[in-house]
């Protein structure tokens, strides 16, 4: 489902030029659970941001579904991203003084979903991360680790196949975390791809492939048979 | 995104920022406030214009003398202080035997110092023939006109505007009393009631009128006269009356050549036009001043709305990744902008119909005009229209910079 060649990407600051990715190849699988693991400054976030559509890259080609982004134009990307992908930052990104329902509604007034639609659909998200009854109260009222659900929610409320996730429990402590991260697992459960960058060993245990990155080159690239789930792990 | 859902988030956005939102439509507020209370006081001052130049009839037609040029708008030659000498009494009565004319009467004007006892002012008198009370209509507030006969006969007799009257005489009763205007004696008739004289008032209340003989030939010693009036009769047209005064007095004068006439005939109407429009210039013109307030409290939403790009730049990030395109956040500042501009403007037309209220009790308590309150909707109309297109100008820069940032740019922003 996504398959990426030889990506290049380039930074130019002040006259300098960084090289964030250095031609990575790479292939996800529809159902794939992958932890983007390295170093700060390895290029992580670089290459999930390119994954993502959320930036393009300075050379290589890179095909999602089968359409190839050089063919796209900008409102495309802002389309797919909005239909088909999910993303969950490290800092939250919630519009604090709106809502719970109103963030999770908002990738659906980009959307073609009509108004009586949304109500159910923001419902059914906001209670698959298990916060019904915050449904009204505003966002930034809410503790790191419901923040953070309700981003997950706002992910999922377009029903995407692909979840983004950038650092999700880097904000949260360990408790929280491991709530953020049962969501993510049991997401991928339900036949969802997640695709999250994290240096955090115990949290990448959840994913069932490890791609390494250092200098914006792909170090390894494993799939570790055993993955740790629940909440006891978390905590060995 | 649907309109709807546009205008519901930049509403919100709006309600998320109320104090910097009340402070961006102040100048808004400010701007269309005194452009409404321009445009109201210079509507009522029009309506009082017309309404004091009828009362005083709209069959008036008055003769000056000297050709006027092309421009109506340039003054007779008598106002830049040119003496011309061609209306005389031939003039006046041959317009007199003209039976499209109800009545005529002649104006000639002096200075000189009025005393009464121990008070002397300088002023200016009026010589009228007896019929001009027959086409002005002047109210007394005691005593009355003089007549023909008085004007025939020479006699002494004075009427004082309300001005002069209360300076010479104060408390005292003028009727009857002696004044001296340039060692001659009159005895005072009437005096006119400031009431009546509306928007003349100004310019009569200090006056004193005395017979047309005596001023000409007593006081000036001249033959001319500095003005004629003259009243259409009935069932004419006034416009066909000028007419038949323009022919009158080009035979009487000998001219041939229309474009050498040495007077000019205006009706009531074309000096009713002649005031409307200079009005309505000043109107505009000092609307035009009030516009440049508008523009600054444009430049105000401008400069607002540029920092709120800026503040909400992770905000703009955030949407732009889940899936907003940059006509999706071009339209939010748009309509943010737009919304405060119109908010503005109708907070700026209540406080400009407030002020103008406040002019209108103040001018009817203080003044004896027959002031009207007026808000004409054609100026609310613009005032909301205005502030969209104010909004709209100065909303749209700030907007293309929100709508033109990278999501990716946006979301890193610190
Ligand atoms: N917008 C940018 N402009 C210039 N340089 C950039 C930009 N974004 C990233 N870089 C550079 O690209 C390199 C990779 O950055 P990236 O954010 O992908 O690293 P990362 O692996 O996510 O690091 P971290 O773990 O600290 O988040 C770094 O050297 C960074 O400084
Ligand atoms: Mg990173």
């Amino acid at each position: 489902m996504i398959h990426a060649e030889r990506l290049v990407k380039d930074y130019a600051t002040g006259g300098a030029r960084t090289r964030a990715l250095d031609h990575v190849n790479i292939t996800i699988d529809p159902g794939e659970f992958v932890a983007i693991m390295g170093p700060s400054g390895s290029g992580k976030s670089t290459l999930l941001h390119i994954l993502s559509f959320l930036e393009r890259p300075t050379e290589g080609a890179y095909q999602f579904g089968g359409r190839d982004m050089t063919s796209l134009a900008d409102a495309d990307l802002a389309g797919i991203r909005n239909r088909e992908l999910g993303f969950v930052f490290q800092s939250f990104n919630l519009l604090g003084r709106s809502s719970v329902y109103e963030n999770v509604e908002l990738p659906l007034l980009y959307s073609a979903v009509p108004p009586r639609e949304r109500k159910a659909k923001v419902e059914r998200a906001v209670g698959a991360v298990g916060l019904t009854d915050k449904l009204l109260v505003e966002a930034s009222r809410l503790s790191g680790g419901q923040k953070q659900r309700v981003a997950i929610a706002r992910a999922l409320v377009n029903d995407p196949q692909v979840i983004f996730a950038d650092e999700p429990t880097g904000n949260l402590d360990s408790a929280s975390g491991a709530q953020v991260m049962e969501i993510l697992e049991r997401l991928n459960n339900e036949g969802r791809t997640i695709i999250l960058v994290t240096h955090e060993t115990y949290t990448a245990e959840y994913a069932d492939r490890h791609i390494r990155l250092r200098d914006g080159k792909i170090e390894s690239d494993s799939k570790p048979g055993k993955r740790r789930t629940g909440i006891d792990g978390f905590f060995k | 995104m649907r309109f709807v859902d546009t205008v519901k988030t930049a509403s919100a956005g709006l309600r998320h920022a109320k104090v910097r939102s009340l402070l961006t439509i102040l100048g808004i507020v400010i701007g269309i406030a005194s452009v409404m209370l321009l445009m109201s006081i210079g509507t009522s001052a029009e309506r009082l214009i017309v309404d004091q130049v009828e009362r005083f009839g709209s069959n008036l037609i008055s003769i000056q003398p000297g050709g006027s040029s092309s421009s109506r708008f340039s003054p007779p030659p008598a106002v830049l202080g040119i003496v011309i000498k061609t209306l005389n009494e031939r003039d006046l009565d041959t317009i007199r035997r003209e039976p499209s004319v109800a009545g005529v009467s002649a104006e000639v004007r002096g200075s000189a110092r009025v005393i009464f006892e121990n008070n002397d002012l300088a002023t200016t008198y009026i010589g009228v023939t007896g019929e001009y009370f027959d086409i002005i209509n002047l109210e007394f507030e005691s005593g009355g006109r003089f007549t023909p006969f008085d004007d025939d006969s020479a006699a002494p007799v004075a009427i004082l505007g309300p001005g002069l009257a209360d300076e010479l005489f104060g408390e005292r009763n003028p009727i009857g009393k002696t004044i001296r205007i340039k060692d001659k004696t009159f005895r005072v008739v009437g005096v006119i009631s400031a009431e009546g004289l509306g928007l003349l008032g100004s310019a009569m209340s200090d006056m004193v009128l005395i017979p047309m003989s005596v001023a000409q030939k007593q006081l000036l010693g001249i033959n001319y006269y500095n003005e004629i009036a003259v009243k259409a009769a009935d069932g004419y047209d006034v416009e066909f009356v000028k007419s038949r005064i323009i022919s009158l007095l080009r035979q009487n004068h000998r001219i041939t050549d229309p474009d050498k006439d040495d007077f000019t005939v205006r009706t009531q109407a074309e000096a009713l036009d002649l005031l409307g429009t200079v009005t309505s210039v000043l109107t505009l013109f000092l609307t035009a001043i009030a516009s440049i307030s508008l523009i600054v409290g444009g430049i105000g939403v401008m400069n607002i709305m540029l920092v709120s790009v800026v503040e909400r730049t992770r905000e703009i990030g955030l949407r732009k990744a889940v899936g907003a395109t940059n006509r999706d956040i071009l339209m939010q500042f748009l309509v943010e902008a737009i919304m405060l501009s119109i908010v503005g403007g109708i907070a700026g037309i209540a406080l400009g119909a407030l002020l103008a209220a406040g002019v209108y009790v103040a001018v009817t308590q203080f003044s004896t005009f027959d002031w009207a309150f007026a808000m004409p909707a054609s100026a609310i109309l613009s005032a909301v229209l205005v502030a969209s297109v104010t909004g709209i100008i100065f909303g749209l820069y700030p907007a293309r910079r929100a709508a033109q940032k990278a999501p990716i740019e946006a979301l890193r922003y610190e």
